[in-house]
């Protein structure tokens, strides 16, 4: 295992039980180190849950997860605090979930604000290119719930970004909009990608999969029953 | 058809009775009843009306005695109604035909109600600590070791208006407080939180082994006399009820049983013997009425303002904090604040305002009474608004709180910048609605001496004899403050019923 500290993604024998049944059978990824990771699979096959465990909104009882230098063990323990592995790794999420009682600059100054403690001035600025660039700074003021859903989602790609994570991880991006809306939010994902930003993405957008992946995992019943390049996986 | 013909017949009999029955009776109806309905206070109510210590189900004092042998003059049986004191003369116009409750001759009673010759004459009693100032009541003319001395009276008793009546003439250098019990000046003059107390000689004489730590400060003053009263709708009643007094005396069954109780002298008889007639006070014109009264509703108006604008807010503080600790504060915490919740909520307000004021000082730590008014009406809501606040905050969706924890956030940070912002534009509504809950229990405080806007309308109403007159104007000053309150609550909710902000 040469260059293991340089690995930014490792998952090894992922195990996780709701209510009795499991929902990752002992899942391990390889190929994953770094690059653009697809998940894929049917609903109800895990691969939401496999990411959300990545910056540890859910607890699992057995393997170890291994991501932007932070380990994440089972029952929820890990090396440090799950804020300082959170501020490494940013989300996305399928319903934006921006804050509605703050403008679209201020959902994205937030976190670098309170958790960086950057100076007012460095997070607006931070905040302005961030908006700049997935082509929003003309809406720096306007209040989330006037954005259709692909500027929302495009704002809650800004927001993540703010922390400048060492990984990004996407929950079904585009899940909740229409074609329209889904190609603008997708173009900013593959900007990203070619930026060279390590990122894992949970969708159903097999075009998208074969545009971007460098690896792509498919998962059934909580395992994983393929994963290699998109030409090898996908059909 | 017919059974329920019957029955609105029924009905409608059965309404007419208890209608003609409401108010007090005439002689002519007690005598076909059989029952003598007369009205008093048992509570600390030595020696006039109080549960025998022996059997506490059991009513004695000189009082019932007193009543026995009224209705036994007027050849029924006696009937015992209780009721809050300073309000027993508003049972005439519900169930009772007499109030017998030392209650004192005075102009004003005159003119509202009948009044019958005297059947006891007392006099004021000052008591203090032993081995405290005052030594005598013409200390009270200087200002005490800390500024006005505190003296403690029963709310509408002879003893309030002459006390205050004494200090508005500046013959007395005091701070009035009044109690709704008669007991309750005699404790905090024992915690040390009043100076004195005045009541009549006969309650001080009867407790006085209770309270061993008090003593008679000086001789007694400004004496005056008991009354039967009652209503002006009734006066064979009323002239029986002289005639039957006039017999007790003459035959010296008043004296045996004053005797019995250690209450009568000759120098006792003499004076209801010849008690002088007491002048009916002159009827005052609306215009006359509201000069004299509106200043004091207003000035009371401005406590129970103060009373709800200083209470509120930390009672809001509070229920968020305690909100925040019951959701997301360490196990342990829970079950405590679960606990503060439910036993704020389940006592009532009066009780959890009588343990501030009346139960701290017995260990040692007695609050003002407008502190202690303050703390308990904010403990009370801050309960209320807790609940508000948990519900609010679990109203947040659960995504708002993974996206401030995805954005390296912690629990607290998300807490303070994403969940509550939004939990209290959800809750500003109930917590506005509250707020005027609030501001109408402030009414409760009266029980703790102070002075309120209702409280201050009950003590004119019933000085003045003009209940309807300053309810109105009660309820209008109550509204324009409530009403501004009303409007903010209506506009936050307007501004909710806006788009729903946040997902698609």
């Amino acid at each position: 295992m040469k260059g293991m500290a340089n690995r930014m993604i490792e998952v090894d024998s992922l195990t996780k039980q709701r209510a009795g049944r499991p929902v990752l059978d002992a899942v391990s990824l390889r190929g994953t180190e770094a690059g653009v990771t697809v998940l894929v699979g049917a609903s109800g096959s895990g691969k939401s849950t496999l990411l959300r465990c990545l910056n540890g909104l859910e607890i699992f009882e057995g393997g170890s997860i291994t991501i932007a230098g932070h380990r994440l063990a089972a029952g929820g323990q890990s090396t440090v605090g799950l804020d300082d592995l959170r501020r490494d790794v940013g989300m996305v999420f399928q319903q934006f979930n921006l804050f509605p009682h703050l403008s679209v600059l201020d959902n994205v100054m937030l976190a670098p604000r309170v958790v960086s403690k950057l100076p007012v001035e460095e997070a607006r600025s931070r905040a302005v290119d961030l908006l700049d660039r997935v082509g929003l700074s003309a809406f720096a003021a306007a209040r989330p719930a006037t954005l259709s859903g692909g500027q929302q989602q495009r704002v809650a790609i800004a927001r993540a970004l703010a922390m400048r994570p060492r990984v990004m991880l996407f929950d079904e991006p585009t899940s909740a909009l229409d074609p329209t809306m889904t190609s603008e939010v997708l173009e900013v994902i593959v900007d990203l990608a070619k930026g060279g930003q390590t990122m894992v993405v949970v969708t159903h957008d097999y075009g998208f999969a074969k545009r971007a992946a460098t690896w792509v995992v498919e998962l059934a019943a909580g395992r994983v029953i393929r994963q290699g390049t998109a030409t090898e996986v996908l059909p | 058809m017919i059974g329920c013909r019957h029955t609105i017949v029924a009905v409608a009999c059965v309404v007419a009775a208890t209608v003609s029955w409401a108010g007090a009776a005439e002689l002519d109806e007690i005598q076909s009843r059989r029952e003598l309905v007369w009205a008093g206070d048992q509570e600390g109510g030595g020696p006039h009306v109080f549960p025998d210590p022996a059997n506490p189900r059991r009513l004695t004092g000189f009082e019932v005695e007193f009543a026995k042998l009224l209705a036994g003059e007027l050849g029924v049986k006696a009937r015992f109604q209780q009721g809050q004191w300073d309000r027993l003369p508003l049972l005439l116009d519900q169930s009772v035909d007499c109030v017998i409750n030392g209650l004192e001759l005075t102009p004003e009673r005159r003119r509202d109600y009948g009044c019958s010759r005297p059947y006891f004459g007392y006099a004021l009693q000052m008591v203090g600590r032993r081995a405290a100032p005052p030594a005598t009541l013409a200390d009270l003319a200087e200002p005490g070791p800390s500024g006005a001395w505190r003296i403690g009276v029963l709310t509408g008793s002879a003893a309030e208006i002459e006390m205050r009546a004494r200090a508005a003439r500046g013959e007395a250098q005091i701070e009035v407080i009044g109690y709704d019990g008669t007991l309750d000046s005699m404790e905090q003059v024992q915690t040390g939180v009043l100076d004195a107390a005045v009541l009549d000689d006969c309650i001080v004489a009867f407790y006085a082994d209770r309270f061993a730590g008090l003593r008679n400060v000086d001789r007694p003053f400004a004496g005056g006399l008991y009354t039967v009263l009652t209503s002006h709708r009734t006066p064979k009643l009323a002239a029986a009820i002289d005639e039957a007094i006039g017999r007790l005396i003459a035959d010296g069954r008043l004296k045996t049983l004053y005797d019995r109780w250690d209450l009568a002298g000759r120098q006792q008889m003499l004076m209801l013997r010849d008690a002088a007639e007491i002048p009916v006070a002159r009827g005052r014109t609306l215009g006359e009425l509201l000069r004299q009264a509106l200043p004091l509703l207003l000035s009371s108006a401005g406590m129970t303002v103060l009373l709800s604008c200083t209470a509120f807010p930390l009672a809001v503080a509070a229920g968020l904090a305690v909100a925040v600790g019951r959701l997301y504060g360490p196990a342990w915490l829970r079950p405590l604040l679960t606990g503060y919740v439910e036993v704020l909520r389940g006592t009532p307000l009066m009780l959890q305002l009588y343990a501030i004021f009346f139960l701290l000082p017995k260990i040692g730590l007695a609050l003002p009474a407008l502190a202690a008014a303050i703390i308990g009406l904010a403990l009370n809501y801050s309960a209320y608004e807790s609940e508000i606040y948990r519900a609010g905050l679990k109203a947040v969706p659960l995504g708002q709180f993974e996206a401030a924890l995805s954005l390296g956030l912690t629990k607290w940070q998300a807490l303070r910048h994403v969940l509550v912002p939004q939990a209290v534009r959800i809750v500003m509504p109930p917590v506005t609605s509250d707020f005027i809950a609030l501001f109408k229990d402030t009414s409760v405080c009266s029980a703790i001496t102070v002075i309120e806007l209702t409280k201050r309308y009950s003590v004119l109403a019933l000085s003045t004899g003009r209940i309807v007159e300053l309810a109105v104007v009660t309820a209008v000053l109550y509204l324009c403050m409530s009403w501004p309150l009303a409007l903010l609550s209506r506009w936050f909710e307007s501004r909710l019923d806006r788009p729903a902000e946040g997902g698609p």
